[in-house]
């Protein structure tokens, strides 16, 4: 992993911006910033794949989004976690533990 | 429920777009906004910080593209972006897109409406229930059976859930007003429910009503019921007239209900059939079989099966039941019609193949001059996938345009097509734009539009980018392999036009043999007419002959009137019957070997008035009566097949079937051979009685064998028009009795052409083809060969100041262009020696690959091609080197 850090491991992206969300409704940067900081600069997020993938989220009823002013009173579009989303997030994290696993195991086999 | 989500956001985005984008919009400036406000708070001065979160997240507009491509209305969008492009581009060439959907518009069209034509007359199924399992069951596929025989079958046969028969039958309607000849059938009972149509009105005949003695109830046919009850639901019940017995009206048929399909066509009424003492009958040949196969029998178990019933019965009775053959109905209807309908399509498709070629080079050629603006639009990041999508939009919107003009022509085209047609191709009149039609015209045009788009799409490809946007891009000479492409779809469109052309000169030489044809008579100025006298008066016996001879008498005597006659059956118009004889004196010959001939009664007039020369012997006269010996004159042919080495006048010969006490017919003259019914078929033996001597014709026989006739067909020659004699004529006729239908009214040249209608149509639409391919084929090379001129004007330039003469400009070019056409006519000449083997059953008096007509085509396209490089040759040489030099 290099210093600029990497691009989030494809099909993750969007099991972490509900994760992140999870934690707090945030605005796009803060979503961005969020998954920095927690990844200790590991990841790296993208504003034209950090859209598409909240359009996405959005469209598939995962997180909802609504307009808001922002400390610095700026207007920004805050994203919510709907229910749907929150059963999402568990069934993937759930998943993704269990194939974390698996391939830990394979790993460690000598 | 996410996929409806789905189409929602996507809709919102597309029909809300502004908002939507303004959203978007503000939360990647927002998004960026913070980012850069973070990398300054980090100790970055403002410029430096929006650099790096430049460089880090790409613009705002990159994020947006991102963002808007991701969601299927973006995919619309662009489609509806393409569409709204090629639309004003082809708006900004008016010329180029008028021809081009013509060009398509007559490819599309011309192959819609022979589709259309085909779809009704082969592929759609005949109108009955279950159509696949009815079969005909005639002799030797065509010719009817003998009463006897039908019922042989009937219950010998286990092949056939039914087995019904049907006679031709024309009575004449009497009691009414205007006295009319109608078509029709007397069938058996069991032959409606075969074909499971319900009646519209009333029933169907029931078992039973087919027995002697109680068949009289008839079933109207809709259009008859139409024309003659004005569509009266009272019509059941109703007693109508037919030669002059009444029938009681039992339903009416649904319209567009037809039987038979085939033979027949034009019967509007059917009555039941009543054998008699008929069941006995194995000479007279009258009825047509149709049968229905027992579910799960393939047709080849109901062949073998009859074969081996047929086989028995020869056995039984020698001489009968040969070459019996069982078709199925639907073989039987399209048969004939089938190889030149497809041969049409075949050349209408090659029509279309050229429209495809030509549409595609003239958007290649534009292609060419928008090298430039694809070149721009690359370089601002249009993927090449964007590109060809963009042509392929252009085509398709041109292809759309000339397929719905396209749809115009087909209906006005397939009209054309019924009104020129001959009258005996089955089913025509059901030609409709169907679903089918729909779908062919739909898929032709798609394939169309991608056929021809997608070669200058794809060649869009090999754009040089810099080369293109350099100031003043260098138009120089083309590159092989686009020139290669292009001189390949010319040469392939004069190949196509070559093959069609020989496939129409084959046609036009065929029917000009044709014309050639020699009838035996003279056709032209003959007026005929059918008289008939059922159910009148005049038809007892004792008055009949002496009506026939009063009529011909006056009819004589009209101004304008050279000579007239009377016969039963108008040759290659009417009926034909075919009658074995003996000869006297011979040893009685074996079982099917008895001769026979075509037979016909004539009055004293027929030969004089056809123009039919006797070779030998006398004609028949008025004096060859009842009282006098019988008379015959017989033919060329039969003299060549029974008296070859003898002088037949003076012989006798019977035609009775009481061959102990036989009356004795005299030959007294040998007449030249007249075509039968067939125009291009050799006549085969013949024989004319006297009619005023034969009991049949004179209605006194008291027989009901089927050579009972109960009208006289006068034939009359004018001195100038025949038609303008028709009034004066039936006049005549309806001074005797006002009540005495007429029918058939026809010159002998009308009787002619109709003889010849079916080759005339075909030769007269190939031609068509032929025609348009070589227009566009022209069109084609010209186009080619002017664009090359225009690109290599440069080139032209240079060798000109160089010192190139005109001459050798002009020989240049125009040996550019012909090596097309050469090739392109040795591919076009290989390809019609193999296709034209497929019209040989078309043709009569030509070989498929007759040399004339091979060569004459290929010179006469090669004069055209070499007009066609002429013209841009011509203009090369005018090429003003400083000029041409100056402008690059």
């Amino acid at each position: 992993m290099g210093e600029k850090g990497s691009d989030v491991v494809q099909g993750t992206l969007d099991m972490l911006i509900l994760k992140t969300l999870a934690l707090e409704p945030t605005h796009g940067y803060g979503i961005s910033v969020r998954i920095e900081q927690m990844s200790k600069s590991v990841f790296k997020v993208n504003a034209g794949s950090l859209f598409v993938a909240l359009q996405r989220l959005q469209r598939d009823g995962l997180i909802r989004g609504e307009w808001k002013a922002t400390e610095n009173s700026r207007r920004a579009k805050y994203y919510v976690l709907t229910e749907l989303g929150k059963k999402r997030l568990s069934s993937e994290t759930r998943e993704w533990e269990r194939q974390v696993t698996a391939i830990a195991r394979i790993l460690e086999a000598s | 429920m996410s996929l409806l989500r789905h189409i929602a956001s996507g809709m919102r985005a597309l029909l809300r777009k502004k908002q939507v984008d303004a959203e978007l919009d503000q939360e990647v400036r927002t998004y960026l906004e913070m980012a850069t406000a973070d990398q300054v708070r980090q100790g970055k001065n403002l410029g430096e910080a929006k650099r790096v979160v430049r460089l880090e997240q790409g613009g705002p507009d990159s994020a947006k593209e991102t963002v808007g491509a991701a969601g299927w209305e973006s995919f619309v969008e662009t489609v509806w972006q393409d569409l709204r492009f090629a639309i004003r581009t082809l708006r900004k060439a008016p010329g180029f897109t008028a021809v081009a959907v013509l060009t398509l518009a007559l490819g599309i069209g011309a192959n819609a409406a022979i589709f259309s034509v085909v779809n009704a007359v082969l592929l759609r199924p005949l109108a009955y229930k279950d159509p696949g399992q009815l079969v005909t069951i005639l002799m030797n596929g065509y010719g009817p059976v003998s009463v006897a025989n039908y019922i042989d079958w009937r219950e010998q046969s286990q092949s056939f859930e039914v087995m019904g028969a049907a006679d031709y039958w024309s009575p004449n309607l009497t009691g009414v007003d205007s006295p009319e000849h109608i078509r029709g059938l007397k069938v058996t009972q069991n032959l409606f429910p075969m074909l499971g149509i319900q009646p519209l009105l009333g029933r169907l005949f029931v078992e039973g009503e087919d027995q002697s003695g109680s068949e009289h109830e008839v079933i109207l046919s809709y259009r008859f019921w139409q024309r003659r009850f004005s569509g009266d639901g009272a019509v059941l019940g109703k007693t109508i007239l037919l030669d002059g017995n009444a029938y009681v009206v039992v339903g009416v048929m649904p319209e567009g209900f037809q039987f038979a399909p085939f033979w027949a066509t034009h019967a509007e009424l059917w009555v039941p059939n009543a054998f008699g003492e008929r069941v006995h009958n194995r000479g007279g040949n009258s009825l047509r079989i149709f049968a229905r196969l027992r579910p799960g029998v393939a047709l080849k178990q109901a062949r073998s099966e009859m074969a081996t019933i047929n086989a028995h019965l020869e056995l039984q009775y020698p001489g009968t039941n040969r070459d019996v053959v069982v078709t199925p109905l639907k073989e039987k209807v399209v048969g004939e019609i089938e190889t030149p309908l497809l041969l049409l399509l075949g050349a209408v498709g090659f029509v279309l193949l050229i429209t495809c070629a030509n549409v595609a080079h003239m958007l290649m050629a534009r292609a060419a001059v928008r090298q430039k603006e694809i070149a721009v639009r690359a370089a601002l990041g249009a993927g090449r996938l964007r590109v060809i999508r963009q042509f392929l939009t252009e085509s398709i919107l041109l292809g759309l345009f000339g397929g719905a003009v396209g749809l115009l022509l087909n209906i006005l085209g397939s009209r054309a097509l019924i009104a020129l047609s001959p009258p005996d191709i089955p089913r025509l009149e059901t030609v409709t734009v169907d679903g089918r039609v729909g779908v062919f015209l739909f898929a032709v045009t798609l394939l169309t539009s991608v056929g021809f788009g997608l070669v200058p799409a794809l060649q869009s490809r090999t754009v040089n980018l810099n080369e293109n946007l350099k100031e003043g891009g260098r138009s120089g000479s083309e590159g092989i392999r686009r020139n290669g492409l292009r001189s390949f779809l010319v040469a392939s469109e004069i190949g196509l036009a070559l093959v069609l052309l020989i496939g129409a000169g084959l046609m036009i030489r065929s029917f000009f043999s044709l014309q050639r044809v020699d009838p035996g008579f003279n056709p032209r100025q003959v007026l005929s007419m059918v008289v008939s006298v059922a159910g009148s008066k005049e038809a007892d016996p004792g008055r009949r002959r002496i009506f026939y001879e009063q009529l011909l008498e006056r009819v004589r005597s009209l101004w304008g009137v050279q000579a007239a006659g009377g016969i039963n059956h108008l040759p290659l118009g009417g009926d034909l019957w075919g009658w074995p004889f003996v000869i006297e004196s011979r040893p009685t010959p074996r079982p099917g070997e008895s001769p026979s001939a075509v037979y016909r009664m004539v009055t004293p007039g027929y030969f004089q008035t056809m123009q039919l020369p006797l070779v030998q012997g006398r004609d028949i006269a008025t004096s060859d009566n009842v009282t006098a010996p019988g008379v015959v004159i017989i033919n060329e042919q039969a003299v060549r097949e029974y008296w070859p080495a003898t002088n037949p006048i003076g012989q006798r010969i019977s035609f009775d079937s009481d061959k102990s006490n036989p009356t004795w017919l005299t030959v007294i003259g040998v007449a030249k051979d007249a075509k039968q019914d067939d125009w291009t078929a050799k006549p085969g033996p013949e024989v004319y009685l006297a009619a005023f001597q034969n009991h049949d014709f004179l209605g006194d026989s008291g027989s009901e064998v089927v050579s009972h006739v109960s009208y006289i067909t006068l034939v009359v020659r004018a001195a100038e028009n025949p038609a303008g004699l028709t009034s004066a004529v039936r006049e005549t006729v309806w001074a005797f009795d006002r009540n005495l239908p007429i029918s058939e009214v026809v010159t002998m040249d009308e009787v002619v052409a109709a003889a010849n209608a079916r080759p005339r149509f075909e030769m007269l639409l190939l031609s068509v083809f032929a025609a348009v391919a070589l227009v566009l084929a022209t069109v084609g090379i010209y186009g080619v060969m002017s664009y090359s001129v225009s690109r290599r004007s440069h080139e032209i330039g240079v060798r000109m100041s160089l010192g190139a003469r005109g001459r050798d400009v002009l020989l240049m070019v125009v040996r550019q262009g012909m090596l097309l056409a050469l090739s392109g006519s040795l591919a076009g000449l290989i390809a019609a020696l193999l296709l034209s083997r497929l019209m040989a059953k078309l043709l009569y008096g030509v070989k498929p690959t007759d040399p004339l007509t091979f060569a004459g085509v290929a010179v006469a396209l090669g004069v055209v091609a070499l007009l066609a490089c002429y013209i841009p040759a011509r203009r090369a040489t005018r090429v003003n080197p400083v000029v041409a030099l100056r402008y690059e």
